[in-house]
């Protein structure tokens, strides 16, 4: 009970930090054209990475696939951080965006395990009893 | 012996184990020197290596992850489909259990009323060691056959005497075990064909009689619908219940195929608003359902059960029981012989009867099987003079007329059978039904899955499967040389000694009177 409500608040906010910055990855925004021409991305990069984000925030929102959307998350913000790490870096702005991924990435680390049971290659990691009873 | 082809998987998960790593640093190289699009993948590998760790290194309850890692995960994928894929594609049309394939297409032909005739030979394992029907050079014409016919209670002269003109009853499943749609199209089947529908140990049957067929109102060791707070009898309530016209028997659980000598119990979780109002029960503890009915700890207190349940309801009644001890069903005759109380009927139920949900222990290895625990019933009651005092209703995995057939010649007046018409319904064998999530929406009382289950496209098969076995009944009846059911006898049977049947009948007290 209270799992799921730290849960909850956690997928609200990687939700609001995933979501805030849509809108300008969607409406070619001078400074997001910026960034990521630096990882070598142009419009097409950032609006495919936009997608995956708007696909996530929707996954988490919904209460029996929080797990994927959790992942799909994870995945999008190492990517965003190695990003940060190898090209862009965090002067200024973009220390602030950096700031957000990593947030992000950890509270999405923290939704994976709290909804690791969704899941039974994810509950596996922890060696929970999945309610597979096949399994060794 | 070492061949050629020999694939090592154990060399090929610690291949897999080196190669994620590997790929991800290959990744992760290409994405800071030639594009970041190759981080994609970069990421997907962390992921993998992160996986693979702790499966390798953090759980324990997994053996074959701890050993293999990732390439473990295959066997667990592989192997959850397998039941799927045995059944669409790998398993023969005979080997499935309980009911194979053939024998599920042979009630679904007959639910559809489509022909059911097969082509070039039996699909059946034809060894000498099947009971097979005798048939007669001079078949009994269409018009000699007598309609068939039996009184539950005339042996009383009841008032409320029930007749059943079709050999077939829908046996008990109760509302809880089923979901509203599958109940009201059973019972509205029920009523195209005119044969009455047992309720199970569901409590008040609101959902079966909203279609207003005929009911066999059953009570189990709980009581349900008709018990008083600490689960003993409640005589106003099954009065009450009786009194409705739709209700035309009552039957007394004293044990089922599935799980005789077994109770139950409800969780507390299960228990909804509706099915504490239903069963008669409260809300926020468990309810157990006891091995036996508490009023009924000895042989006398039973038969004098049978009596006050007879007296309060007015309607022919009777109990359903799995033999367990032949010596013990012959005490409880001696008792009603001496108290002259008698059911109207006894449902003889078989070991392979279905359920639910039952220990595996309990569906595998505990009772009789029904043609044994017929024919050991049938002699009792014949040894002893009492077999014209009540009817005789077979059940267990009944669903094709050769094996109802068989049980009429063993001594059944009439056939009950609940997963014939599970099938009939289209039950497609998912083994879910203690699950809620039958596939079919017939066990199950998520909204989402009945919706499938419309009740007007399923009540007319149910009309189906009875009118069609019935056709084949009789003509195998015909077949026979016999004009009805009650006329049938061992003596039409062909029973191989290393048959179970056979092998009883070898070892029957009958027999061994004769032989001394």
């Amino acid at each position: 009970m209270k799992n799921n409500i730290i849960s909850w608040i956690a997928q609200l906010i990687v939700v609001f930090i995933l979501g805030q910055t849509l809108f300008f990855k969607f409406t070619d925004a001078p400074e997001v054209a910026e960034m990521f021409a630096k990882l070598g991305m142009g419009p097409f990069g950032y609006k495919l990475i936009g997608s995956l984000e708007l696909v996530a925030c929707i996954l988490l929102l919904i209460p029996s696939s929080t797990i994927w959307g959790a992942i799909l998350s994870w995945g999008l913000m190492s990517g965003a951080i190695m990003g940060h790490i190898s090209k862009i870096g965090f002067e200024g702005n973009a220390g602030a965006m950096a700031g957000m991924a990593i947030a992000a990435w950890l509270l999405s680390c923290l939704i994976i395990f709290f909804r690791r049971n969704q899941a039974s290659f994810i509950a596996n990691m922890f060696g929970t009893k999945s309610s597979n009873e096949m399994q060794s | 012996m070492a061949s050629s082809l020999h694939i090592d998987l154990h060399k090929i998960s610690k291949f897999v184990n080196l190669s994620i790593p590997a790929l991800f640093v290959v990744f992760l190289s290409a994405g800071h020197f030639v594009s970041f699009y190759f981080h994609f993948f970069t990421v997907a590998f962390l992921f993998m290596v992160i996986a693979n760790f702790f499966y390798m290194t953090v759980q324990k309850e997994h053996v074959i992850l701890k050993n293999f890692g990732l390439m473990g995960q295959a066997r667990y994928i592989i192997e959850s489909i397998g039941p799927e894929m045995r059944q669409y594609l790998f398993a023969s049309d005979t080997e499935e259990r309980p009911f194979n394939r053939e024998e599920r297409s042979e009630v679904y032909r007959k639910a559809k009323n489509i022909d059911s005739a097969s082509s070039f030979g039996s699909q059946q394992n034809f060894d000498p060691s099947e009971i097979k029907i005798r048939h007669t050079m001079f078949p009994t014409p269409k018009e000699a056959l007598q309609p068939f016919k039996i009184t539950y209670g005339e042996e009383r002269g009841l008032e409320f005497a029930y007749t059943i003109t079709r050999p077939i009853m829908i046996s008990a499943m109760s509302y809880g075990a089923l979901g509203t749609n599958a109940v009201r199209s059973l019972a509205r089947g029920a009523k195209l064909a005119n044969i009455p529908m047992n309720t199970g140990e569901g409590g008040y049957p609101e959902y079966h009689l909203m279609e207003d067929c005929d009911l066999i109102f059953q009570i189990g060791t709980a009581k349900f619908g008709v018990r008083t707070d600490d689960g003993l009898l409640d005589d106003t309530k099954l009065a009450e219940i009786a009194s409705k016209p739709q209700i035309r028997m009552i039957e007394i659980k004293f044990s089922q195929g599935a799980k005789p000598g077994k109770g139950g119990l409800l969780p507390k979780e299960k228990i909804t608003d509706e099915i504490a109002k239903l069963r008669g029960i409260k809300k926020g503890a468990d309810v157990v359902s006891p091995p036996y009915h508490p009023e009924c700890d000895t042989v006398e207190k039973t038969v004098a059960f049978i009596k006050r349940v007879q007296n309060v309801s007015g309607l022919p009644t009777g109990f359903k029981i799995c033999l367990g001890k032949v010596s013990e069903f012959e005490v409880l005759v001696e008792e009603m012989k001496r108290q002259d109380v008698y059911p109207d009927f006894i449902t003889v139920d078989g070991a392979e009867g279905g359920t639910g949900a039952a220990p595996k222990a309990f569906l595998d290895g505990v009772g009789l099987p029904l043609l044994v625990g017929l024919a050991s019933i049938q002699d009792c009651l014949k040894r002893h003079g009492i077999r014209n005092k009540m009817k005789l209703n077979a059940s267990g995995k009944l669903i094709s007329p050769r094996a109802q057939l068989v049980a009429f010649a063993l001594g059944a007046d009439a056939i009950y059978s609940a997963r014939g018409f599970m099938l009939s319904l289209g039950c497609i064998q998912a083994l879910q039904c203690g699950n809620n999530t039958c596939p079919i929406g017939i066990t199950t009382h998520d909204p989402e899955l009945q919706k499938g289950l419309v009740i007007e496209s399923r009540a007319p098969r149910i009309a189906n499967y009875v009118h069609n076995i019935e056709h084949d009944l009789e003509e195998l009846l015909r077949a026979t040389g016999c004009k009805s059911f009650s006329e049938l006898t061992e003596e039409n049977l062909y029973i191989p000694s290393d048959t179970v049947l056979g092998n009883y009948r070898l070892n029957s007290p009958e027999v061994q009177a004769a032989a001394s």
